[in-house]
């Protein structure tokens, strides 16, 4: 299975230069029979590509050591669970795994699309074959995972143990979901370039597909710093790294171009704009992958083997130019009517949005790549870490915070004071309501809390302007239908799933702030050296130490577990397990936390170290809002789904309004 | 007597106790000024600052940390100290001055930059989209003549003039 899973690798690569090569004769020769046989190779690859990651998988679950890659990331006390996410656990494996997610993006384009855009699709998939081979081409001649052993060992080395967690199952996964997704408003965008057909067309096919990549990111972030929460064991979930950073960056972009493209589409104007920033997400991504497989920048996140640097900043630079010249190219066919009636307007508010959403983007990639700078300009290399990330990127995201409330309600075209007066009235005193109650009750001495309570008054700003318009259409609805005010709610997102699923995303982004303004400023930690019976006193909460249990779980690995009674106002309201596992073959054993989670606070335990009489060092965390944090996360996830939603009713009013700027272009052409 | 005695006593216990505490708050605080400050130099090379990591190497610089504070040396002091054995690399943020400042303030020079060219172009836009407005509103309002009647009117007005 193995010969077979690196032949096919090796197919895989030919077929996918073939179906370059002949879609590209197709094109230019207007040869439809090269079209249909081109036609074929995006499904032969992607099924290539399978078989391939099936022998990868069988031999992970087969225990075969043959495998340098299966040798290096498992062994035979491995869970099968984690076996089966040991195939994305180092450079090689997580490679093909990408592939594997991009041929089947590309698969169901493919079928999506072959019947209804025939004028951009043979360019589409040209484009796609283009970024397969790449990974092709690594994958065959610069990181095998089909590498093998002359003489296979009996057991493997294990897969690292801060990789045996639930949420690294599932983080990986969903983070390259998002990533690779980019690639198909990419190559339309490209697609588009390329044939010339830059009309609104390209924004049609992709918005959804934009969505869905940049649902995943933001899920796989998330999901990230969960990991991070429960499993490195510092009481935190965000650390500005380099390489959590080359996730956030794409997601920037792709939410300014999400915005941004409602402009084009009601207004037809920013084309270019559109246009660049669709293939400047792609770019980030690409950036992103060569910071975390170049070994350029340290982080805990980067692969052993970070051998792949040259490559990608190869890619990178093909790609970055390319996307250049295509748009200077067609700066001509992409040039749009571009007019504003007022700065007060939704269209201004969008582009205050794009500017400070590009504006953290550009902190965060100057913070990442300065270290770099530094040394090539003085020979120094310095750290760049999260004291300059939270003050850069914390003034600029609460005017995006500002900018979330005032976007959807101020009005397109052009505000009026009295409209301004009219939609902000109510928000804007509620804010000021919020500040002059939080004012006596919040701690305002330091910087990151003053911060905080900004951003509280800020949450509650935007929060009543979103819920202000949900309850003036649920309102409107009543008055016409008649049905109970929540029914209205809910018909009325229905029925406008685009605008409103997106105020639900608005509200799961303001209780993200919440959470992150709450749990930076108000934490508390202690750490004590206790005996048995001992405790620690923080806040309201007494925290004893009761007993210490070492569990041999398997031949490899043995807990150390804690037993912690957690009492607040003298009442016990938690028996709180944090352990210390130790793993055969490996240097640090692992912290596993324990967490007792509610809606105001989480109290976060550590077990730090032990002693033969069975004293322990216990760090206790008390991070507040944490849980929103958590819950913001799946509100923007139910918000995504409501907005990818297949809408008939937006559909028929697309039809209605290219139907109107037919009748409008009838007399133009006579 | 006895009870005043106790009560002397108690409120010294509560201001050693009160004294005591704040002394062991700003200690914590000023390690956590440390902490933050600067990068754990494990030999995993783990990249995490001080405060977020938990390694074995971590834990002992803390306490040589709580020692030197201990001892009487300021957290200015401390990561001077710092800098000279590990280099600047030790530090978690860029200094403020030199070069580095750079990294601080080019961020916000981009952002004030990109304001400024927004602003701009806003106001370009909005200028394109009122001499439209105007132009449609002055079509809409002149009557459309064909020049050829436009012409032979004005030679009717010429000829009633003269």
């Amino acid at each position: 299975m193995n010969d077979i899973g690196e032949f096919i690798l090796l197919v895989a690569l030919a077929t996918a230069l073939y179906g370059v090569v002949s879609y590209v004769m197709a094109i230019n020769g207007n040869r439809i029979d090269l079209y249909l046989s081109a036609d074929k190779t995006p499904v032969i690859v992607w099924g290539c590509v399978v078989i391939a990651s099936i022998a990868l998988w069988r031999a992970f679950l087969t225990d075969d050591f043959s495998l340098q890659y299966v040798w290096a990331y498992s062994n035979r006390e491995l869970d099968t669970f984690y076996k089966v996410s040991s195939f994305w656990g180092g450079q090689k494996g997580s490679l093909l795994f990408w592939t594997l997610i991009l041929t089947t993006y590309m698969t169901v384009v493919y079928f999506q699309n072959r019947k209804k855009n025939i004028r951009v699709m043979p360019y589409a998939m040209t484009i796609m074959l283009l970024i397969v081979i790449f990974f092709l081409f690594l994958l065959n001649f610069s990181t095998n995972p089909f590498e093998r052993i002359p003489l296979p060992p009996e057991d493997g080395r294990g897969l690292n143990p801060l990789l045996q967690n639930y949420w690294m199952v599932i983080h990986p996964p969903t983070l390259y979901l998002g990533y690779v997704g980019f690639t198909v408003p990419f190559a339309f965008a490209m697609a588009a370039l390329i044939s010339k057909n830059l009309d609104d067309g390209w924004i049609r096919l992709t918005r959804k597909w934009t969505l869905l990549a940049w649902f995943f990111l933001c899920m796989g972030n998330l999901f990230g710093a969960s990991w991070a929460y429960v499993e490195l064991g510092w009481g935190g979930y965000w650390a500005w790294d380099p390489v959590e950073n080359a996730a956030f960056m794409p997601l920037l972009v792709a939410t300014a171009f999400l915005h941004s493209i409602q402009i084009q589409e009601k207004k037809d104007m920013m084309k270019v704009w559109n246009m660049s920033l669709v293939l400047l997400t792609f770019v980030m991504t690409i950036f992103g992958t060569f910071i975390t497989r170049s070994g350029l920048i340290q982080s805990v996140h980067t692969f052993d083997e970070a051998t792949l640097g040259y490559y990608f900043l190869g890619f990178l630079g093909v790609i970055i130019s390319i996307c250049v010249t295509m748009i200077i190219l067609r700066l001509p066919l992409l040039k749009s009517k571009n007019e504003l009636d007022s700065f007060l307007s939704r269209e201004s508010s969008f582009l205050f949005n794009n500017l400070v959403l590009l504006g953290i983007g550009f902190a965060t990639f100057w913070g990442t790549i300065f270290p770099i700078i530094s040394e090539a300009v003085r020979g120094v290399k310095i750290t760049v870490g999260p004291p300059f990330y939270n003050q850069v990127n914390v003034p600029i995201g609460l005017v995006l915070l500002a900018l979330i409330g005032i976007g959807p309600v101020i009005a397109w075209k052009r505000a009026t004071w009295s409209n301004l007066k009219k939609n902000f009235l109510m928000p804007v005193a509620a804010a000021l309501i919020a500040a002059a109650v939080l004012f006596p009750i919040v701690p305002l001495k330091e910087r990151a809390e003053i911060f905080t309570y900004i951003t509280f008054i800020l949450c509650v700003f935007v929060m009543t302007c979103i819920l202000k318009e949900f309850f003036k259409g649920a309102l409107a609805r009543r008055e016409q239908h008649g049905g109970t005010f929540i029914g209205e709610v809910a018909s009325l997102t229905w029925h406008n799933k685009r605008r409103y699923g997106g105020y639900i995303v608005h509200i799961g982004v303001v209780l993200i702030f919440a959470g992150i303004a709450g749990s930076q400023a108000y934490g508390v930690h202690d750490q004590r050296h206790l005996k048995i019976g001992e405790s620690i006193k923080l806040r309201n909460y007494t925290i004893t130490y009761e007993k210490l249990n070492a569990v041999e779980a398997t031949s490899v690995k043995t807990r150390v577990i804690a037993q912690i009674g957690v009492y607040r106002d003298n009442q016990r309201v938690w028996t709180g397990r944090p352990e210390k596992e130790f793993y055969k073959g490996q240097n640090q054993p692992v912290s596993e936390v324990d967490v007792l989670s509610t809606i105001v606070e989480d109290v976060y335990l550590i077990l730090a170290d032990f002693r033969e009489d069975e004293s322990a060092t216990i760090k206790v965390y008390i991070n507040p809002m944490v849980s929103w944090l958590w819950t913001g996360g799946w509100v923007i996830a139910f918000g995504t789904m409501v907005c990818m939603w297949p809408d008939r009713l937006e559909q028929r009013r697309r039809l209605s309004r290219m139907k109107k700027q037919e009748a409008l272009f009838a007399p133009a052409q006579e | 007597m006895m009870k005043k005695h106790s009560t002397l006593l108690g409120i010294l216990l509560a201001m050693f106790l009160l004294v005591g505490s704040a002394a062991l708050s700003q200690a914590a605080a000023l390690l956590a000024d440390l902490e933050n400050a600067l990068m754990c130099k494990c030999e995993d090379k783990c990249g995490k600052v001080l405060i977020n990591c938990t390694c074995a190497t971590s834990d002992k610089t803390r306490a040589e940390f709580t020692k030197l504070l201990d001892s009487g040396l300021t957290v200015d002091q401390i990561i001077a100290d710092q800098v000279t054995k590990h280099g600047e690399t030790v530090l978690s943020a860029p200094t403020k001055n030199g070069f580095n400042l750079t990294a601080w303030v080019t961020p916000f020079v981009a952002l004030l930059a990109g304001g400024f060219g927004l602003g701009k172009i806003i106001e370009a836009w909005k200028r394109k989209g009122s001499s439209d407005n105007q132009q449609v509103e002055a079509e809409e309002t002149a009557t459309p003549i064909p020049s050829k009647y436009s012409d032979r009117l004005r030679e009717e007005l010429d000829k009633i003039e003269s």
